[in-house]
């Protein structure tokens, strides 16, 4: 890792000022909604639902493909 | 006290109050939030195409937003375009450089872009009017290694760099619109926010870094990473990072709580992270490995729930693949896809 000169350190220390001042949300808010949003999409994620990859343009239909 | 002493304890001091107002929110952690949810099964995956033609190395490749096509780069000098469903090459475009370590398709479809060791970031128009594929630009001005790049318009694109910076750039005029300059270490991936606001970047200062393309600041910097972060990308919904390093795990940061949310890690991984993908829900990670595997993880239970050799194949999710670790038979391989 690189050591840092004046201008650099100047600007490192305006930096962490602005990364202070950024409006942090609870987790017990911020990790309740992550989850919702994962537990909302699984239905639609094809790797866990077998269904889904039935449509999955990747497989073989037949022995031929027309180009 | 000199200037630069007083600075460095300003920093110090800063640092320590941002590590205060992060355990200030920190009233709940992602394992009590998963308590009740089981494990997912076993996921199983099958190689459904090989994409042959490359006959070195390669390095990268990525998807274009069909999920059909995808572009991937080899360091025997070639961009290659693929049509993954029929394997067919559509474009097969020479460099001029061969020390290539990156590639990216444009959301459009209509660009595609690779850098490396010549420090550039060369950009191809796929869709010139005599069907030739020419380089449209060279952008010109980052003093490492091209390590990753994006576009995030056909105007616009950001790359990442072994000289620690990041740029965005104006293509049409070939010059830089800002760099984003606060890393450490070399920069070795970046990818951008579902929303176009944000970019991460990880580098080799152990760090994640989040920034605001318009404004050209920092706004977060993640660390915990006990080594290089050579992976990163977005969890789909935007509102949180993911991180894979050379310390053998995965990291996904919370990005409105700043903070760490659970670390992906086994005992028994000890070789480093290379590139990762979640799948379109979030629930699952999939990160390759210098081992030349590529492990699933639950992301809620922090759990292993899949081990591919990549000879067996290399899962892709949501337009998104992870990449060999090392591909070392010129040949790149795609499986079990999804649609949008």
């Amino acid at each position: 890792m690189e050591e840092m000169d004046l201008p650099q350190m100047k600007k490192e220390v305006e930096s962490l000022k602005y990364q202070l001042a950024f409006k942090r949300e609870k987790s017990s808010k911020t990790v309740t909604d992550l989850v919702k949003w994962i537990e909302d999409g699984v239905p639609e994620d094809p790797f866990l639902n077998p269904e889904l990859m039935k449509n999955n343009p990747w497989v073989e239909k037949g022995k031929c493909i027309l180009l | 006290m000199g200037e630069m002493e007083q600075l460095r304890k300003e920093a110090e001091s800063l640092k320590d109050q941002i590590t205060a107002a992060r355990k200030a929110v920190q009233d709940s952690t992602l394992q009590e939030a998963a308590a009740g949810i089981t494990v997912v099964g076993r996921i199983q995956m099958k190689t459904r195409k090989t994409l042959r033609g490359h006959l070195a190395k390669i390095y990268a490749m990525h998807w274009s937003t069909d999920s059909k096509l995808c572009v991937s780069a080899s360091q025997d000098g070639k961009l290659i375009v693929w049509d993954s469903i029929t394997t067919n090459k559509v474009n097969a475009i020479p460099l001029k450089s061969s020390w290539v370590m990156t590639c990216a398709y444009a959301p459009s479809g209509n660009l595609v872009a690779c850098g490396g060791l010549d420090n550039m970031c060369s950009i191809y128009n796929l869709k010139g009017k005599d069907g030739n594929v020419k380089v449209m630009r060279e952008l010109a001005a980052h003093t490492g290694y091209l390590s990753c790049c994006r576009f995030i318009s056909d105007t616009e694109i950001i790359t990442s760099s072994g000289d620690c910076t990041c740029i965005l750039w104006d293509i049409e005029t070939g010059t830089q619109k800002t760099v984003f300059a606060g890393h450490q270490g070399d920069c070795m991936s970046l990818a951008v926010a579902p929303d176009f606001k944000f970019f991460i970047s990880g580098a080799c200062d152990f760090t994640a870094k989040l920034w605001d393309i318009r404004e050209g600041t920092c706004r977060q910097t993640f660390g915990g990473h006990e080594s290089d972060v050579n992976a990163i990308g977005f969890f789909p919904n935007g509102n949180a990072v993911i991180t894979g390093s050379d310390d053998a795990t995965c990291k996904l940061f919370d990005l409105r709580a700043d903070q760490e949310l659970i670390t992906y890690q086994d005992s028994s991984i000890m070789c480093g992270v290379t590139s990762l993908a979640p799948s379109l829900s979030g629930r699952l990670l999939l990160a390759g490995y210098d081992d030349f595997n590529v492990n699933i993880w639950d992301m809620l239970k922090a759990e292993r729930v899949g081990k591919y050799m990549w000879k067996l194949y290399i899962p892709l999710e949501n337009g998104r693949k992870v990449d060999p670790a090392e591909d070392s038979e010129g040949s790149c391989r795609v499986a079990a896809g999804t649609e949008h």
